[in-house]
């Protein structure tokens, strides 16, 4: 109940009329960067600024580190105002949001199409920056999701790790079915309120929220209604430990109260963190939906740099990305080592530190792994709604859960809130 | 009391001195810093949210729209299912923290209590304690192997562990117990400054004509306190219609949950603004027409509280 008031976020918009003038480059060969996690992407960062000023020793490399939702709050208010201070060279956008920045702000970004090789990288990335045939960020870290689960426990209800490969959904749950009778432990932790498993299952078969044209697709969605049906499988089998929120869901595994996670391959480093259970960690290709379409490699998350069109350095920060992020194969090695980050730039994928064995993974090529899988991963589309989507269907999710409504009703439901809510 | 019918007087002795237009002049004068600032950060803005609210955008890009975000905010179930969450928060929560409150200052009123000072503090501290943290660790103590659920299963008041920020309904509860802890103790110290104003002979001849302590409490705390719960009342009225950090704190974070507590059971008009303007397509226009609303709901029922309590002045 803070008082805060409502007015204040209009009134934060009109006050940057007046000037925000926090990070004016100045013509000194400055550049300013923006970006979120100091785990994650600030190191990362860091160490690209580092490389860069080996062979430009008087650049000047600001990396501002700001929440994310301060980051993309913070972008939206100078960009709408129309202010050309106070925005940074090279900004740091979740893919989900590409096309949402891009289209609401044309003009904003630099247009990168030829600036780097695009072969390069990840398909998958190349087609969420693309927007009339202009392609506008770098690449940069994948969400290559996986099924990262526990030998020991699946060893315990009589699984072998090739058992685990390229399953489905159905097998999943039987798995894990077997697990919780054998070893007492759900198979996973689950938070319904979180989209993120959805839209793993939903890209895996090459489907959004939205067809082609940018339209809701969702009564009429296979494969959401099957990844909708997925969800509450999930629960009703009893195979799973219902959470709120990211602490508690990682403190799930960390504690070994689960014994498989499946998301991106960001959590890597979460599920390192927890030391005393190396070795009994194993990798395998994300189950697929019961759909001919469906494949075993999809992705949740990743983000990308992108450069801002009227900065004041815009020529030295698109040289700097393209000289260490779509050049640079050692520092590749570099951030996979020290940070856990997967980029999506392919050359680098063959070096040492990606075919590694690690122990941690009982002496699996885990990097390797999730590369091959990587390129397989279904592109399309994100659209400018994700978010708005995902709520629609959370929102009906509880009452589908419960068995108040069936699955048609939840789905058209959700398709007429979000209608509305697009509706411009 | 006293010192407010000395200004008029005051007023009346420069006019007799001749020098009325010079002093306003300069009176003006000292005012117009503060009332600059105030029309270019109070006044434009609000004038200019307003105009912003005619207007439909997707981030730069905007179109005039007249009245029809008004129309779209009627069919707009987002925005219902958040006024609906908002007003039983306010319905629910206000009046069961402000009882409370009341109840608590008039027992720590009480001069034959030990450590007074010890409870008074204790109870007024969770108002100054930082958000977040107290947002971590009643997340941590409600979620569904926390602490509270295990205190109730091994006091066997419940057989299941209650879904506590699972279940929309349990939701809700959860964060109205939140706010009450961290709220009712500051409303608490409002109450007991007014209570030191209670003349103690007041008490004294009620107890000698046979009223007992709930009575006093009826008939004299209450009455004189009348000032007092309306200042209460309508702070917490404008600061539950402004919710906002609770229910975002409370749910999964904003920037990756899908919806605010399950369900979006703790969504509300102020989470749903910063929603708009931030999270979706940024749709500055369509959050300025929801802060409307939230403007003239306050006015509403600040009115209408006016009118209850009946405070002629």
């Amino acid at each position: 109940m803070k008082r805060v008031s409502c007015m204040f976020l209009v009134m934060c918009v009109l006050f940057s009329i007046f000037g925000i003038t926090v990070m004016a480059g100045g013509n000194s060969g400055k550049i300013t960067i923006w970006a979120w996690d100091p785990n994650f992407n600030i190191p990362v960062m860091a160490e690209a600024k580092a490389r860069y000023q080996k062979t430009y020793p008087n650049m000047e490399i600001e990396i501002v580190e700001m929440a994310k939702a301060d980051v993309e709050q913070k972008l939206n208010t100078v960009l709408a105002s129309r202010t050309k201070e106070g925005l940074p060279e090279i900004v740091l956008i979740e893919d989900y949001n590409a096309q949402k920045y891009l289209q609401a702000y044309p003009g904003a970004f630099a247009d990168l199409t030829k600036k780097i090789n695009r072969k390069e990288f990840a398909s998958y990335k190349n087609e969420l920056m693309t927007l009339k045939g202009k392609i506008y960020g770098v690449p940069f870290d994948s969400g290559v999701s996986a099924l990262f689960y526990r030998t020991d426990i699946l060893a315990e209800a009589g699984y072998k790790p090739a058992d685990l490969n390229n399953i489905t959904w159905d097998q999943f749950i039987e798995i894990g079915k077997k697990v919780k009778e054998k070893t007492g432990k759900a198979m996973m932790a689950f938070d319904t309120a979180d989209g993120g498993l959805m839209r793993i299952m939903m890209q895996s078969a090459g489907q959004w929220y939205f067809d082609q044209n940018g339209n809701p697709n969702i009564v009429k969605n296979e494969a959401l209604k099957e990844a909708y049906a997925t969800y509450k499988k999930l629960v009703d089998s009893g195979i799973i430990k219902r959470t709120s929120g990211w602490n508690e869901w990682a403190a799930s595994f960390n504690k070994g109260e689960t014994a498989s996670v499946i998301t991106g391959c960001w959590i890597i480093g979460t599920i390192k963190a927890e030391k005393n259970q190396a070795g009994k960690w194993a990798v395998a290709p994300t189950p697929r939906l019961n759909l001919a379409s469906s494949v075993n490699y999809s992705n949740l998350g990743g983000s990308s740099w992108y450069v801002i069109e009227k900065s004041k350095n815009k020529a030295v920060a698109e040289d700097f990305l393209k000289t260490i992020f779509a050049t640079d194969q050692d520092f590749y090695q570099k951030i996979l080592v020290a940070q856990g980050a997967v980029g999506s730039y392919l050359p680098s994928q063959s070096g040492v530190a990606y075919t590694e064995a690690d122990p941690f993974f009982g002496g699996q090529r885990v990097f390797s792994d999730l590369c091959a899988w990587m390129k397989k991963i279904p592109s399309i589309n994100y659209g400018l709604f994700t978010y708005e989507a995902d709520s629609a269907m959370m929102v009906v999710m509880p009452d589908y859960l419960a068995g108040k409504i069936n699955i048609d009703t939840a789905l058209k439901r959700a398709e007429e809130q979000l209608k509305n809510q697009i509706n411009y | 009391m006293e010192s407010i019918p000395q200004l008029p007087r005051l007023g009346r002795e420069v006019k007799r001195h001749g020098h009325v237009s010079s002093k306003n002049r300069y009176g003006w004068f000292f005012i117009s810093f503060s009332l600059i600032i105030l029309g270019v950060f109070m006044l434009y803005p609000i004038i200019s949210s307003l105009y912003m609210s005619t207007m439909s955008s997707r981030g730069m890009i905007q179109r005039y729209v007249g009245l029809g975000n008004y129309f779209k905010l009627v069919k707009d179930s987002v925005f219902l299912q958040a006024l609906k969450n908002t007003l039983i928060f306010f319905i629910i929560q206000v009046p069961i923290m402000l009882f409370l409150a009341l109840v608590i200052a008039s027992l720590l009123n009480d001069k034959s209590i030990k450590f007074r000072g010890v409870f008074r503090t204790g109870i007024f501290l969770p108002a100054v304690t930082s958000l977040v943290t107290y947002a971590v660790l009643f997340k941590m103590m409600f979620s569904l192997d926390g602490f509270i659920n295990k205190t109730l299963l091994a006091m066997r008041l419940i057989s299941q562990p209650v879904p506590w920020l699972i279940d929309p309904f349990w939701a809700k509860i959860t964060v109205m117990i939140a706010l009450t802890w961290r709220w009712t103790g500051y409303n608490m110290v409002f109450y007991l400054s007014g209570l030191q104003n209670i003349p103690d002979e007041l008490y004294e001849a009620a107890e000698i004509d046979g009223a007992n302590k709930l009575r006093q409490f009826m008939y004299i705390t209450v009455p004189i306190l009348k000032p007092i719960i309306l200042f209460t009342a309508i702070t917490s009225t404008i600061g539950t219609l402004q919710l906002f950090d609770e229910p975002t704190s409370l749910s999964s974070t904003v920037d990756t949950a899908a919806t605010i507590g399950p369900a979006n059971s703790l969504l509300t008009m102020s989470v749903y603004i910063y929603n708009l303007c931030f999270k979706y397509m940024p749709n500055f226009g369509y959050a300025s027409t929801v802060a409307y609303v939230i403007v003239i709901l306050v006015a509403i029922l600040s009115i209408i509280q006016f009118k209850l309590v009946g405070d002629k002045r």
